[in-house]
């Protein structure tokens, strides 16, 4: 071999780490020599670029020990090797971040479609299924952060109680619940109702300031009826759920995945329960029908608490429909009242009071 | 070495001393790792997190490449689609683990109080399972002078050890740590092997002890104070490493480090002050999507539920998310550059090796092992790098 033409490396064969000095001949294949004794001999094609730092190419051969290495210092060896051997870098192909980009992309899609339609219909299936005991036990809990958020204050004035349950059974009774219900007045400013699963009902003080008549408050409490009889706090239950423990499974590491969670829940919540609130009006118009009552004085006091809703960005998010729809909606058949008034004035004078200390 | 080549007969190198001595070298650029970790942390918020495995597998290809025992650059030889596999197997034996979890924990609720610690605790020790399992994984992928490192053990077994050691530090207000790291790297080391070089562990907790003492007592006077705690906690690291490296035997070669007390403070304040700036710029951020949010409510609104809608509208969540979605890559970007990289290079530098010689000849010996521990690893966040 003359000195032009001497190429050397050093050869890791995969059986022990013994470093030997080799010398490499350009054949047929790589020749692997070892004191002019070929040791092993590399078909260029299966040569492959192993790591290596900066200035050395190391490399390995598929068909060779998975763990036999040459490594080469020598730039000009180097570019003589890059020459050969063209299937240095294969399987390495440029593209391969765009199509990791692709497929996770496909995956974000899977998931939305799942959270859209799999998690919802899901719900609808499981939701009448289940036993009541457990749809008890998820509404204790969630009591618990309603209390928290709230306060732990309940409004029970003697004569303001007794008109409040003269109203809620009413109102049941007309309404055919079969659910196990509890109804109570909390002492807060914030003027909403809402319906937990399991059959609790709370109304907030806020709201009953805000009334004007009992009729408007027994049509927001015949609306959250609604949501017990459909038993939508247990469906909205399972759907938060399930969202949350399909994204929070995928998201495995803490970045980001809360925040897209926290995000997503509310967002999917929100367009989820607009087809609730649909059907709880409806129930609710049904049931003041049936009292003889119209329904327009829910829709009045609707638009009273939420103001003229046009903003575009609320639409999405807003757990209740826009009022103006919904007002729509209950004055469409334009009822005249046929029935008694469901409270006498002194009895809705008393459940205006019911927070009163004294 | 022929004496009577030297006048006074003395050589000049007790001869010793030279014959199997070696330095570890790390040759990485600053900037190419920057260049990766940055190009990696884009690519996370594309593709939603996925990109994760591929970064992590590039970071370790450049920390392992870069760094040479006796001039000889290890190699790694794990690749991101094994990750991704173990991540999803993972994945499927963890969702039915999850949904077991959530209905016991319901049940629990019922009883109250206590009730739902034992279930925690299991999550505890699965983590230090998977944590075991990991390192298993990066062993058998790691690859010194064309033969690779392997692991045995129980992960299970290593995982109540483990939960044993934690409880009694936890007990003991710290004062166990020491023997806690000792007895779990004594356990760790001895199933670690290089070929058929068998490694194991001879430092001591009562060592570790008498070297972090006084910086424990020092960080329960003064933590209160704050300012003193990252002075202490990195000096508390540094020692531990050096303890750490000159406890490794790996059949009869071992290691020393002179890395310094203070070596990795400026690290630690890097961080903070990286990440100070970080939670400023999204506080500003967050404050601003809130404040468009809550003037766009028209007027007659009662403030506490302007509030309440101010935050629930769909532009102020998606920046609002968007917004911490970036932070916390790029608080991720500066741990990756400052505590991984940086702290890297400052601990492969410190380190001689002794008695490397030992080392010369090693049959390649153990078996791959599949990345399924990574995977669990990564579903509960305790993924190392």
């Amino acid at each position: 071999m003359t000195a032009g033409t001497d190429h050397s490396g050093i050869f890791l064969d995969g059986r022990s780490n013994r470093k030997r000095s080799v010398t490499l001949r350009f054949a047929n294949g790589l020749d692997i020599a070892e004191q002019d004794t070929v040791i092993e001999s590399w078909p260029f094609d299966q040569v492959r670029r192993a790591d290596g730092p900066p200035a050395m190419l190391r490399l390995s051969c598929t068909g060779a020990l998975p763990l036999a290495r040459l490594e080469v210092s020598d730039p000009a060896t180097q570019g003589m090797l890059a020459a050969y051997c063209r299937s240095l870098d294969a399987g390495k192909s440029p593209g391969q971040t765009w199509r990791i980009v692709a497929w996770s992309l496909a995956a974000v899609c899977s998931i939305l479609l799942l959270t859209f339609f799999g998690i919802p219909l899901a719900a609808d299936r499981l939701a009448p299924v289940l036993p009541l005991s457990i749809e008890q036990r998820l509404g204790g809990a969630v009591d618990k952060q309603v209390k928290f958020l709230f306060g732990d204050k309940t409004c029970s004035r003697a004569d303001g109680q007794a008109a409040f349950t003269k109203l809620v059974d009413k109102l049941k009774d007309a309404g055919g619940i079969t659910m196990p219900l509890e109804a109570q007045v909390l002492s807060s400013k914030t003027p909403n109702a809402f319906a937990l699963p399991g059959g609790k009902v709370y109304l907030l003080a806020g709201l009953l300031r805000k009334a004007e008549s009992a009729d408007e408050i027994a049509g927001v409490l015949a609306h959250e009826l609604g949501h017990v009889q459909h038993r939508d706090g247990l469906r909205r239950l399972i759907q938060t759920g399930g969202t949350s423990f399909l994204i929070g499974l995928l998201f495995g590491d803490v970045t980001g995945g809360s925040a897209v969670v926290f995000a997503g829940r509310s967002l999917f919540d929100a367009s989820y329960s607009r087809d609730q609130e649909r059907a709880a009006d409806a129930f609710a118009i049904d049931v003041m029908h049936k009292l003889g009552r119209s329904p327009k004085p829910l829709g009045a006091l609707l638009v009273r608490v939420t103001g003229k809703e046009e903003n575009k960005s609320m639409t999405l998010l807003a757990s209740h429909p826009m009022s103006e729809d919904r007002l729509a909606l209950m004055s469409k058949d334009l009822g005249v009242n046929t029935g008694p008034e469901i409270l006498t004035a002194a009895e809705w004078r008393a459940l205006k009071g019911i927070c009163a200390t004294r | 070495m022929n004496d009577t080549s030297f006048p006074f007969g003395l050589p000049p190198v007790p001869p010793s001393a030279a014959a199997g001595t070696a330095r570890i070298t790390f040759s990485g650029e600053r900037r190419d790792f920057r260049r990766l970790i940055m190009r990696g942390a884009a690519l996370e918020l594309v593709t939603v997190g996925f990109y994760r495995f591929w970064l992590a597998t590039d970071m370790r290809r450049h920390l392992w490449s870069n760094t040479a025992v006796d001039g000889d650059a290890a190699e790694y030889t794990g690749t991101a689609k094994e990750l991704l596999i173990g991540f999803l197997f993972a994945l499927a034996i963890l969702a039915p683990i999850y949904l077991a979890y959530f209905l016991i924990g319901l049940e629990a609720e019922r009883l109250q109080a206590f009730a739902s610690v034992p279930l925690g605790l299991f999550f505890f020790l699965f983590a230090q399972f998977a944590i075991y399992r990991a390192r298993r994984y990066r062993l058998t992928r790691t690859v010194w002078r064309g033969v690779r490192f392997w692991m045995t053990g129980s992960g299970w077994s290593y995982a109540w050890r483990a939960g044993l050691w934690t409880l009694l530090a936890i007990i003991t207000l710290g004062i166990a740590m020491p023997w806690a790291k000792a007895s779990l790297e004594r356990y760790k080391m001895r199933h670690t092997s290089y070929g058929d070089l068998q490694g194991r562990f001879e430092g001591t907790g009562g060592g570790l002890f008498k070297k972090v003492w006084w910086l424990w007592l020092l960080m329960w006077l003064t933590g209160i104070l704050l300012i003193p705690v990252p002075f202490i906690y990195a000096a508390m690291r540094a020692i531990e490493w050096r303890w750490w490296v000159s406890g490794i035997r790996i059949g009869e070669v071992s290691f020393t480090s002179d890395l310094r007390n203070g070596a990795f403070i400026g690290l630690y304040w890097k961080v903070i002050g990286w990440c100070a700036l970080l939670l400023s710029v999204l506080g500003i951020w967050i404050g601003i999507a809130f404040a468009i949010g809550y003037v766009s409510i028209g007027g007659g609104t009662p403030t506490e539920q302007k509030f309440l809608l101010a935050m629930q509208q769909l532009p102020v969540l998606l920046m609002g998310g968007f917004g911490y979605i970036v932070a916390a890559l790029a608080v991720g970007t500066v741990i990756r550059i400052y505590l991984m990289r940086d702290l890297w290079q400052r601990v492969a530098q410190s380190v001689t090796v002794e008695n490397l010689t030992a080392a010369d000849n090693v049959t390649a010996q153990g078996e791959l092992v599949s990345a399924l521990g990574e995977g669990f690893a990564n579903s509960l966040d305790v993924a190392g790098f």
